[in-house]
């Protein structure tokens, strides 16, 4: 054997032993940032549900996966737990057109355990990732915030409210576009819009926000009335 | 052909090819899902089972293509039959079998639920039982013949140990996902920049000994160095994975470091193969399709493999783009440069030593074969790469929402799906010649004689 060999193959070896040692260092570490201590028997279960119905094949998870759906790994922070189960429970509730995911009909103790599951995962230190969208600068975040503004807009986005309604060419088509909505509505006529949809039109297709707590709900409304 | 048990390879490729037009077939029916919003098969061929499909039969067809030839290579270098030519068919048996069950299974959620590994348990153990009866079969047969054994099919048998010992990492269900994530790519990242390597490293090697006629010392010696050099890059290199999935900091260092060397063997591979392929013009007859296809793998792998990965590989760049259609864009130009395109070569290289036809001008159908697959490839690669810079620009960058930004994606999956469409073709017609390469000539229609090594045991 040549002696370049040689000094391959040992310096091979040798990293395959310190790819073994960063193992079992790294596995250590991960049960403070993975949070291991919270994994509960709910979220172990929600693991299974989401493996058995192999959800990874349409969105990733942590990054990983297939991309024909969002990415879950901060769904629940993003939406909260209210959301995820109603959408769960029919996913074109929420999303009535374009692409869809089929409804897997799910008993409620399968969903608990799912959004349990992706609650867990949402508290895993990610180093960082996925990266927050530099679309908006923090000069502008903490002006449109102090006036309020910028709350309820996080909380229409996040509660998918675009995958329907537009507002200035962004978001669906299939609902009404919301660009001037605060000049055509008042707030309390929103305000019931959002608790109850069919309390107007019988054959609405828009799912109730009743369940988002008070303040979100004012927050929204705010914010849908600042569109003139 | 000299030996009555390499015949089986031929039942390993073709079973490998009819496979890979399968795998095709669903991979049209993804992008199709992609681009039309309405999903008539929603409730009965999801996306999910779709996907599942298309991915298992890649791994799937790959893996047959790589045993069916490891088993002609190594009777071919030992000089030798295989142990046992029964025991190789039970085998392709078993995996068959298996897979059928899998893809089946799928269509009615029978399901482990992670990517590439979604097949239940049940059929991953009678996996693992394929593959020890493969590293057995293999393993009598070199413990057989261990006087001739030559350093390229000792590190073919040390790939193939590596893939099966990897994958036993895959089988158990984890509560932690992140541990889950930790060891799934132990299977994934260290088969295709580990084992896979390997005995992709020793296959090009032994077939550039047969196209090109070049000495065995010379390739020996570069195939050793080139070896060690993937896994020294590669096994840390895994670090690349260990980013974002709740592992700690310092694999940011360590994986960014040595995944960005994992090109240099990749190179290494190419300017080799360049080389040996620049000798074969000395010969008198050359397998023009074999070599086509293998210099074209070596240049395609460091572009898919090395170039498209290192483009994302720093944490820096792969913080935005971990995730999106890039992965994706990466992942088909790789699969398709370091294993499919070899997988085809090999093809090109035995099927007709086993039939005994000649390969020496190739054919009209084998070359638009060639070219059509090639180039709507790198099409589909190119469009898939242009979604996903969209996808990260408006998505991660913007903050907008999924859905949306796929709406401005559709035009570039439209442009996929003509590349898949034509990439279809070619898998049709490659499909053709070499069908008509591997049928056994009569004894009529010999147009030369066997050449004198054709006599067993010399």
């Amino acid at each position: 054997m040549l002696w370049t060999h040689k000094i391959l193959w040992i310096a091979t070896l040798v990293s395959a032993f310190a790819f073994l040692g960063m193992t079992v260092d790294s596995l250590h570490r991960m049960s403070a940032s993975t949070h291991a201590d919270q994994l509960s028997a709910q979220v172990i279960e929600g693991k299974r549900v989401w493996q058995h119905y192999d959800c990874n094949d349409c969105h990733t998870i942590l990054g990983i996966g297939a991309y024909y759906a969002p990415d879950v790994t901060k769904s629940y922070s993003q939406r909260g737990a209210p959301w995820l189960r109603k959408f769960l429970e029919n996913p074109a509730a929420m999303y009535p057109s374009g692409r869809q995911m089929p409804n897997f009909h799910l008993s409620s103790a399968q969903i608990d355990s799912l959004v349990a599951y992706l609650g867990w995962v949402s508290r895993i230190d990610t180093n960082g990732w996925p990266p927050s969208p530099e679309g908006v600068t923090p000069a502008e975040d903490a002006q449109r915030a102090a006036g309020g503004e910028l709350a309820g807009s996080k909380i229409y986005l996040a509660q998918g409210c675009n995958a329907c309604h537009t507002i200035q060419g962004s978001g669906g088509t299939i609902a009404p576009d919301l660009t001037h909505v605060g000049s055509r509505r008042n707030k309390s006529w929103i305000l019931a819009q959002i608790n109850d949809p069919r309390r107007i039109n019988a054959q609405s297709v828009m799912p109730s926000f009743a369940q988002l707590p008070e303040s979100a709900k004012q927050q929204l409304v705010d914010y849908l009335d600042s569109l003139k | 052909m000299r030996y009555k048990s390499q015949r089986i390879a031929r039942e390993y490729l073709l079973a490998a090819l009819m496979l890979f037009l399968l795998q095709v077939v669903f991979g049209i029916l993804n992008i199709a899902k992609y681009i039309w919003g309405y999903d008539p098969l929603l409730n009965v061929i999801p996306f999910n089972v779709s996907r599942a499909i298309h991915i298992n039969l890649l791994v799937f067809w790959l893996l047959l293509a790589l045993m069916g030839a490891t088993y002609y290579m190594v009777a071919d270098e030992l000089k030798t039959e295989i142990y046992s030519a029964k025991l190789g068919r039970l085998q392709l048996g078993i995996l068959l079998l298996s897979g059928v069950a899998a893809i089946v299974g799928y269509l009615f959620q029978w399901n482990f639920g992670m990517p590439f590994l979604e097949q239940p348990t049940v059929i991953k153990l009678a996996i693992v039982v394929a593959a020890l009866i493969f590293l057995a079969n293999i393993g009598l047969t070199m413990f057989k013949n261990h006087h001739t054994l030559t350093r390229m099919t000792a590190t073919l048998l040390g790939g193939m140990v590596m893939l099966a010992v990897m994958f036993l990492f895959g089988i158990p269900f984890m509560d932690n996902l992140s541990t889950q994530y930790y060891y799934w790519w132990w299977v994934i990242h260290l088969w295709v920049e580990g084992a896979w390597e390997l005995i992709a490293a020793s296959l090009v090697g032994w077939a550039l000994i047969k196209v090109t006629g070049v000495s065995r010392r010379r390739i020996e010696g570069w195939v050793f160095a080139e070896v060690c050099l993937v896994l020294l890059t590669g096994i840390i290199g895994t670090g690349h994975h260990y980013y974002w999935i709740g592992t700690p900091h310092y694999w940011l260092w360590w994986g960014a470091i040595f995944s960005a060397a994992e090109p240099i063997p990749i190179l290494m591979m190419l300017v080799d193969t360049v080389r040996h392929m620049l000798g074969a013009r000395t010969l008198r007859s050359v397998n023009t399709l074999g070599l086509a296809w293998l210099g074209a793998s070596a240049f395609v792998h460091f572009m898919g493999a090395g170039v498209w990965g290192f483009g994302q590989t720093l944490p820096q760049i792969n913080r935005w783009t971990h995730g999106t259609q890039i992965t994706a864009s990466h992942g088909h130009f790789a699969f398709w440069g370091a294993y499919g395109m070899l997988a085809i070569a090999l093809m090109y290289v035995i099927l007709p030593e086993l039939s005994g036809r000649d390969t020496e001008h190739g054919g009209k159908v084998g070359f638009t074969a060639f070219v059509s697959l090639n180039f709507s490839m790198i099409f589909m690669v190119m469009a898939l790469l242009i979604a996903g810079i969209i996808q990260v620009y408006f998505q991660r960058v913007m903050g907008m929402e999924y859905l949306q930004v796929q709406s401005y994606m559709r035009m570039w999956y439209a442009v996929v799906l003509v590349a898949g469409s034509i990439f279809f073709v070619g898998t049709v017609l490659v499909l053709s010649d070499l069908l008509r390469l591997s049928r056994p000539i009569r004894t009529a229609e010999h147009v030369s004689e066997p050449e004198p090594e054709t006599v067993p045991g010399d």
